[in-house]
């Protein structure tokens, strides 16, 4: 008794700790990372230009600044991409938690639905053909467009899940995989017979992910899109907790799922959809992000939300940096590098003993 | 808290499984339902515990329109010990018994000292205290089902449904887990597969052929050898077990 009690008061403890380090981390290497890029700026330098932004000129000294410019680089270039970085990350991780749970599948992924594949021809389509000049759809961008077929296609899978009664996690899978081939197939399609190979490089590169494009006006939309998907998911731990044990024993206790499926996957399509629209497609962070959590905190969404979303932003916050500095003066599409960081870290799981990703 | 379930007719796709079957369970009684497999019992309890949606009948556990209330409500009176409990993901024993609070818990509130202490409680009854730590999916198939029922407990429903709760389990699993329920002192309805449990624990028997009622009564009434005959299609002869006194079985082909 004694022993499970200390056993638990350590496990707390731990936590406590792990929440702390991921806040204090998550600060130093947004300060790291608005230091670094073509102008290096001195690390003290860049963490006193932003605490008198953020304190309003109250704290931090901008006065043995070396060059003017850093203050314009930093607040103007830098800072609403590391904004960018963590709210992405954040949102990844929430929904691969999200949708791990409601598929009741350690496979599951933010875009499991179809999302990608769907924001990927609404892409493809702005890119390659557009929508003809003199409409009001050619107000339209590529980020809008995508937005709109990840709408598109995360609502027909929905609705093709729900066909014949209940939406169950099997059906939900498989219409997220025949949605998915089928605009793939459509996004091919536009590609084989485009023949504009600058716009057929944009679409490549599109969908490698990048937040280049980030900017202070977007960063409002994805900020409210992506908080607000955090604030309502992290008190929705025992609707969570209780879909992992499926539909029959959910609604034992009250919870009627396939209502719960339907309203949590319009809420990660949301968020989802923005955050494609704006960032194109960041594989693997929600994905592995949960899994590593998980290993470490186990599966009651309680501890694993607050875990799960903090590691992910250092992580996309770290995978940003990194496609800034690993080749000299080219920014690699980010996407690409969580993918090659993501894979090996998947595989140290899988070898290691002692998380069997619940199977 | 005395259910009734009336004129209760089941269709899956397009197959009537079940056709007009009333059942009643007593204050405090534990009533089995009996029969083949395929019989329609599974498919009968589902639609009591709004798991099916049932073409007609309805049900009432005293006043509570079960069919017509809301999942929540049903929860925090009624508790389900199903067949299947498997799962993609780990949680602890202590987690999993928790999740019994769910019903009675509102969106953003906390887990209470109270709530603790009943799940403490629900873990003693069930023999699991020492199991709290330990992770659900490293469980045999009745440590498991123990759980699911402390869970159960940890609900404090006033009637529970048991689907087929000792399915797979061995002898020791059987007796504990419907010891522990027939100790709780509620209204029970349970489907079971093993006549002489049947005839040990329940007050009253629904004996279930095809879709409908064959006989009911006590388990001396329903468990003859002619209804055993008809209802599960082997010969049968009972007997009174000589170390026990309850009813024995011996069959063949």
């Amino acid at each position: 008794m004694q022993k499970t009690r200390t056993h638990k008061a350590r496990a707390t403890g731990f936590y406590s700790a792990f929440i702390l380090a991921m806040v204090g981390l998550i600060l130093i290497s947004a300060v790291y990372s608005v230091s670094i890029g073509q102008v290096q700026i001195p690390f003290r330098q860049a963490m006193n230009i932003l605490l008198h932004a953020l304190s309003g000129g109250h704290l931090g000294s901008i006065e043995q600044i070396d060059n003017g410019s850093y203050l314009n680089i930093i607040m103007q270039v830098r800072m609403p991409r590391v904004i960018f970085a963590l709210l992405i990350g954040l949102g990844l991780s929430l929904c691969g938690t999200v949708m791990q749970a409601v598929v009741q599948n350690p496979l599951a992924d933010p875009y499991i639905l179809g999302i990608s594949s769907g924001a990927s021809l609404g892409a493809t389509f702005a890119i390659l053909i557009g929508f003809g000049s003199g409409t009001i759809f050619s107000q339209f961008g590529v980020a809008s467009a995508a937005f709109v077929g990840a709408m598109i296609t995360s609502l027909g899978v929905l609705f093709l899940s729900s066909i014949g009664g209940k939406a169950t996690s099997v059906k939900l899978v498989l219409s997220g995989v025949v949605v998915g081939a089928m605009c793939g197939s459509f996004s091919s399609l536009i590609i084989y017979f485009a023949n504009d190979a600058e716009g057929i490089k944009t679409v490549t590169f599109w969908s490698m992910g990048s937040l280049g494009s980030s900017s202070w006006q977007k960063v409002p939309i994805m900020a409210i899109v992506v908080l607000l998907g955090c604030l309502i998911f992290l008190f929705q731990h025992r609707i969570l907790n209780a879909m992992l044990l499926g539909d029959e024993s959910a609604i034992t206790l009250g919870i009627n799922l396939s209502v719960y499926r339907k309203l949590y996957m319009v809420a990660t399509a949301l968020v989802t959809g923005t955050m494609v629209a704006y960032a194109g497609m960041i594989g693997f962070v929600g994905l592995i992000i949960p899994h590593i959590t998980r290993g470490m905190f186990g599966a009651d969404h309680k501890k694993l939300m607050p875990a799960t979303l903090l590691l992910g932003a250092l992580f996309l916050i770290w995978a940003d940096i990194l496609s800034r500095t690993l080749v000299h003066n080219v920014e690699l599409p980010i996407g690409i590098i969580t993918s090659v960081i993501g894979s090996p870290l998947f595989i140290y799981m899988i070898v290691k003993k002692g998380y069997n990703f619940g199977g | 808290m005395e259910l009734t379930a009336t004129g209760m007719e089941v269709r899956i796709g397009r197959k009537d499984i079940v056709h007009g079957v009333s059942v009643r369970v007593k204050d405090k009684q534990f009533v089995g339902l009996i029969g083949p497999n395929g019989c329609g019992k599974s498919t009968l309890l589902k639609s009591i515990y709004k798991s099916l949606v049932p073409k007609s009948g309805s049900v009432m556990l005293d006043d509570l329109n079960i069919l017509k209330s809301s999942e929540k409500k049903v929860s925090q009176k009624m508790g389900v010990v199903g067949q299947f409990n498997e799962m993609h993901f780990d949680l602890t024993v202590e987690q999993m018994v928790m999740l019994g609070r769910t019903p009675h818990k509102k969106m953003l509130e906390a887990d209470r000292p109270k709530d603790h202490e009943i799940v403490e409680e629900a873990l003693r009854i069930t023999n699991l205290t020492d199991y709290k730590e330990r992770s659900y999916l490293s469980l045999s198939g009745g440590e498991k089902q123990r759980v699911v029922l402390a869970r159960t407990i940890a609900q404090q429903p006033e009637f529970m449904i048991l689907d087929e709760p000792t399915n797979h389990l061995d002898i020791r699993y059987q007796i504990e887990i419907l010891s522990c329920v027939k100790n709780l002192g509620i209204g029970v309805l349970a489907a079971l597969h093993d006549l002489e449990m049947a005839a040990h624990y329940c007050d009253y028997l629904y004996a279930v052929k095809n879709g409908v009622v064959y006989a009911h009564g006590t388990p001396e009434e329903v468990l003859t050898p002619e209804n055993i005959e008809a209802i599960y299609e082997v010969r049968c002869a009972t007997y009174r077990n000589p170390i026990t006194g309850s009813l024995g079985f011996a069959y063949s082909l």
